[in-house]
C-alpha cells in the first residue's frame, strides 16, 4: 500500500473570483477547457498511486458533489477508502455555524476520520491549485530529510491574494513564515503540505486544545524553530486561482506548448469526468486560430486565442478574441466578444459586442442572456 | 432476474472487407466519426431504449473489444442485475467449436437468455450506424403480436438487389423474403436487427441445430423456416440514417456523412446520445498556422497545418505544412511536416512521414485506377514515400492494391 493519504480542503470562497463563484466553490470551477480546478489535486493523487481521499467541504458545494461523484473518475470509488466527502457536521463546538476560520478548525471537524487512516502520511492541499507535481517525490523528500513538514512552494515572484511566503535557508529548510503579506516575499507557499499522520493528529488536538486554527499562523509561522519545516519547489507551472485576472492569465497561458506539455503531462493524466460530447465540428468558412477546442462544438465564425468548453457554439460572423467560454455557451451571429469569460450556458443575442480587458475581463454569470 | 427483453449483439464478424483496418480487431471495435467505435451505436442505442442487459457475442481478435467495452460503464452498462456481458465461445463437454452462424452463436448461448427468463430477445449486430429507439421496436411486436419483428428501410430501387428485401401485405406482415433478389418486388430492406418472442426463437434455435444441412444463419435459415411454417413475422419501418459499413467505401462514406448537413447523421444532437469510452485528453488545439475547416476534430489533437472536409479522431497530429482533405484520421494518426493525405483513411496510430503523399484526389486519377488509399493501424509511410490512389499498407510495411 502507498504511504500517503490525500486530505483537499474546499471550505474558502475566493471572492475575488467574482461571478465564477456566484453559484459554486473554487474547487468546481471550470478550467483549461475541460476540468473542474479539483480534477488537477484528484488526479496528483491518482497517478501517485493514492486511492484514499478526504475532501473537507463547507459552503455552496452542490455543484462540487455533482462533480465527485463517487470518485470513479479518478479510480477512487473503492471497497475500502476511496473518496470521501466530509461535510460540515452539525457541531456547534467546533464550527459554529459559520465557516471555518482555519485548517486546524475544519480538520478538529473530522478528526475521528483522521483517527481511521490508514496511511502513515498525509497531504494537505488547497482546491484552487491548477499543477501537475509528482507528489510521490514530494514523499521520497520528505523521508529523505527527515522533515516535521515539508511544503510545496515555488520561486515565481507572481503576487497571489492571501498568499503564504517562506524564507528558506541554503539547505532548503524554511526559516521564515510570511502571512498574506501585501507584497511577495521569497517563495510562495503553493499550499500543499506532507506530513505524518500522528504529527497532524497531535497538531489538530493541540490547536484545538488552546483555540488556534490557523495552520499556515499557528503551526507553520508558530513552531517555525520547533519542528523541522522543510521546502519542496517546484519550478513548474502552477497556479493559485484567487482572482479573476489570475484566472483569465492562467488560463491563457495554456495557448502555450510547453505550458500544456508541463501540465499535461502524458506520464500524469488530468482525468475529468467524461462529458459524452461528439467531436467538434468546424463549418467552411470559419476560422480557428491559436485556440483549445474541446468536444461538441459547433464553430462558423472566427476564433482567435480562445479557450472553447464543450459544447459551445459560435454562428456565423462571429469574432472571439482573447475569450473563454464554459460549457454551452452560445453566441450569435454577428457577435463580438473581447478579453469576456463566459460561464456555463450563457447565451449573447445577435449582433451583440462585449469588449473587457486583460487587466479587467468581463465575466458573464451562468445562464445569463446578454 | 427476469428481463423483458435483452439484447444479443452479434460481434465476431472479422470484417475482411475492411482489410488492414481489421487485421489486429474485430470489425465492432473499429473507430468511427471521431470519437466512436462502431460497437457505441448499438450499445448507446440499448442504453437509450431502456435495454440494460446485453450479451455481446464475440470471436475473431476480440482483445481489444473486450478492454473497450470493459465493464459497460461509459454506456450506463455497469449493472448489479444485468448489465453488459462479454460471451466468447467456450468449451463443453462435447467440445469446443467456433460459431458456425449468426443463429448459431445464439444457439450455443441459450444458457445465458435463459438466465433472464425474458419474453423478447433483440437481436443485433456490431456493423451498423444508426439511432434507433428500440423501445418503439419492441412496442411494435407486442401490438401486431408478432414472433418476430424485422426492422427494415425503404431503399432506392436500383439497390434493392444487394440487400435481404421483405415483401409485406397491407399490414406489413412479412408474406416472403428474398436475400438479394435479382428483381426485387418491394424496396423494404431487412437492417438485420429483430426481436422474437424467446420461446418461438428458441424452438426454432434448437430445431435449426439438427439440421445439418443449416448454415445456422437468421437471414438464410431462422427467418424462412418461421415464414415457411406460417410464423407471424412483422416489418417494422425505421426512416432516419441507418448505414453498413462493412466496407472501406461505405465506412469512409458515413465517416463523411458527418459532415454533410443533409445526410441525417447529426452525432452532436443532445435527444439522443451516443457513448464512447474515450481517454481524458486536453481539448483540441489549433495554432496559428492551421488552417482547419468543414472538418470534424476530436480533443488531444493538435493541428499546425492544413485540414479540409475531414474527420480528426482524438490525439491526432497535423504537422506544419501538412495537408488533410477528404480524409479520416482514426486516433493517434499523425501527418508529419509537408505531408499530404489525400481520400485516404489512416488507422490508429498510424503515421506519414515527411513529405510524403497517400492518397489521390480522384480527379488527378483514371478512374479505374482510383479508390480511397488506406494505412492500417500502426503502419508507417516513411519519409518522401508515395502510396498512390486504392493502395493499403499494414503494419509490417506490405503494400497491396485493393
Amino acid at each position: 500500500m502507498n504511504g500517503l493519504h490525500g486530505i483537499i480542503f474546499s471550505y474558502e470562497q475566493e471572492p475575488g473570483l467574482r461571478e465564477l463563484v456566484e453559484h459554486r466553490m473554487p474547487a468546481s470551477v471550470p478550467f483549461g477547457g475541460r476540468y473542474r480546478v479539483v480534477d488537477f489535486m484528484l488526479s496528483n493523487l491518482h497517478a501517485a498511486g493514492i486511492t484514499d481521499v478526504g475532501v473537507v467541504l463547507h459552503g455552496n458545494y452542490q455543484s462540487l458533489l455533482d462533480h465527485l461523484g463517487n470518485g470513479k473518475t479518478w479510480d477512487m470509488a473503492r471497497k475500502y477508502g476511496g473518496l470521501r466527502l466530509l461535510p460540515p457536521f452539525a457541531d456547534n463546538r467546533t464550527y459554529r455555524g459559520g465557516v471555518f476560520r482555519g485548517k486546524l478548525e475544519a480538520l478538529a471537524g473530522v478528526r475521528s476520520y483522521l483517527e481511521d487512516i490508514r496511511q502513515d502520511h498525509v497531504v494537505l492541499s488547497d482546491s484552487d491549485l491548477i499543477i501537475n507535481l509528482p507528489l510521490a517525490d514530494v514523499l521520497s523528500a520528505h523521508l529523505e530529510r527527515g522533515a516535521d513538514i515539508t511544503a510545496v512552494c515555488t520561486a515565481s515572484g507572481a503576487f497571489v491574494d492571501n498568499a503564504t511566503y517562506f524564507t528558506l535557508a541554503p539547505d532548503g529548510s524554511i526559516t521564515q513564515v510570511w502571512c498574506a503579506p501585501t507584497a511577495p516575499r521569497g517563495h510562495r507557499s503553493l499550499e500543499l503540505y506532507v506530513l505524518s499522520r500522528e504529527l497532524l493528529l497531535s497538531l489538530v488536538d493541540e490547536c484545538a486544545a488552546q483555540e488556534k486554527y490557523s495552520f499556515r499562523r499557528d503551526v507553520l509561522a508558530g513552531m517555525c524553530g520547533k519542528l523541522r519545516l522543510q521546502s519542496y519547489v517546484w519550478d513548474g507551472y502552477a497556479a493559485q486561482l484567487r482572482s479573476v485576472r489570475e484566472y483569465y492569465e492562467r488560463s491563457m497561458e495554456l495557448l502555450r506548448p510547453s505550458i500544456r506539455a508541463e501540465l499535461f503531462a502524458p506520464a500524469r493524466p488530468i482525468l475529468a469526468k467524461e462529458d459524452d460530447e461528439a467531436s467538434s465540428y468546424l463549418a467552411p468558412g470559419s476560422h480557428v486560430k491559436n485556440s483549445l477546442i474541446a468536444d461538441g462544438c459547433t464553430i462558423e465564425g472566427s476564433v482567435e486565442n480562445c479557450i472553447l468548453f464543450p459544447g459551445v457554439t459560435v454562428e456565423r460572423g462571429v469574432e472571439l478574441r482573447d475569450a473563454i467560454l464554459f460549457k454551452g455557451t452560445r453566441v450569435r451571429d454577428g457577435v463580438t466578444l473581447r478579453h469576456v469569460i463566459t460561464d456555463k450556458y450563457v447565451e449573447v443575442l445577435p449582433g451583440r459586442t462585449l469588449i473587457g480587458h486583460e487587466s479587467y475581463p468581463i465575466v458573464v454569470s451562468k445562464g445569463s442572456i446578454v | 432476474m427476469k428481463k423483458e427483453c435483452i439484447a444479443m449483439l452479434l460481434a465476431g464478424g472479422q470484417g475482411s472487407r475492411l482489410y488492414v483496418l481489421t487485421e489486429n480487431m474485430a470489425k465492432p471495435a473499429v473507430p468511427f466519426g471521431g470519437k466512436f467505435r462502431i460497437i457505441d451505436f448499438p450499445l448507446s442505442n440499448c442504453a437509450n431504449s431502456g435495454i440494460d442487459t446485453i450479451g455481446v457475442l464475440t470471436q475473431y481478435r476480440p482483445l481489444e473489444l473486450n478492454r473497450y467495452i470493459g465493464n459497460g460503464q461509459p454506456w450506463d452498462l455497469d449493472r448489479a442485475d444485468g448489465g453488459v456481458h462479454i460471451l466468447p465461445p467456450y468449451q463443453s463437454a462435447g467440445g469446443a467449436t467456433w460459431f458456425k452462424g449468426t443463429a448459431n452463436a445464439i444457439y450455443q448461448n441459450i444458457g445465458f437468455v435463459d438466465m433472464y427468463e425474458p419474453d423478447y430477445v433483440l437481436i443485433l449486430s456490431g456493423d451498423h450506424i444508426y439511432k434507433m429507439d428500440y423501445a418503439a421496436l419492441l412496442a411494435h411486436h407486442k401490438h401486431t403480436h408478432a414472433d418476430c419483428t424485422i426492422a427494415v428501410m425503404e431503399v432506392p430501387w436500383d439497390e434493392a438487389s444487394r440487400f435481404g428485401i421483405m415483401n409485406v401485405d397491407s399490414e406489413d406482415t412479412i408474406t416472403e423474403f428474398e436475400e438479394k433478389p435479382k428483381e426485387p418486388k418491394s424496396n423494404l430492406a431487412s437492417m438485420g436487427i429483430y426481436i422474437f418472442t424467446w420461446k418461438k426463437l428458441r424452438e426454432y434455435l434448437i430445431a435449426d441445430e439438427k439440421d445439418p444441412a443449416s448454415s445456422n444463419d437468421f437471414g438464410k435459415n431462422i427467418i424462412p423456416a418461421m415464414l415457411g411454417a406460417g410464423e407471424k413475422l412483422s416489418a417494422y419501418r425505421f426512416e432516419g440514417y441507418w448505414k453498413d459499413v462493412g466496407t472501406l467505401d461505405s465506412l469512409w462514406d458515413a465517416n463523411m456523412d458527418m459532415l454533410a448537413q443533409g445526410s441525417g447523421l447529426n452525432l452532436l444532437d443532445k435527444d439522443w446520445p451516443i457513448y464512447a469510452r474515450v481517454e481524458s485528453e486536453p481539448p483540441a488545439y489549433l495554432d496559428e498556422t492551421a488552417e482547419v475547416a468543414h472538418s470534424v476534430i476530436t480533443r488531444g489533437t493538435v493541428v499546425e497545418g492544413g485540414v479540409h472536409n475531414s474527420v480528426l479522431s482524438q490525439c491526432c497530429t497535423v504537422a506544419e505544412g501538412a495537408q488533410v482533405e477528404y480524409s479520416i484520421l482514426m486516433p493517434g494518426a499523425v501527418v508529419e511536416r509537408g505531408a499530404k493525405v489525400s481520400y485516404a483513411i489512416l488507422g490508429e496510430r498510424a503515421r506519414v512521414g515527411e513529405n510524403a503523399r497517400v492518397g489521390a484526389s480522384p480527379e488527378d486519377t483514371p478512374p479505374e485506377d482510383w479508390g480511397i488509399t488506406v494505412v492500417g493501424p500502426e503502419a508507417e509511410v516513411k519519409a518522401g514515400h508515395v502510396l498512390g490512389a486504392d493502395r493499403m499498407l499494414n503494419r509490417e510495411g506490405k503494400e497491396t492494391v485493393r
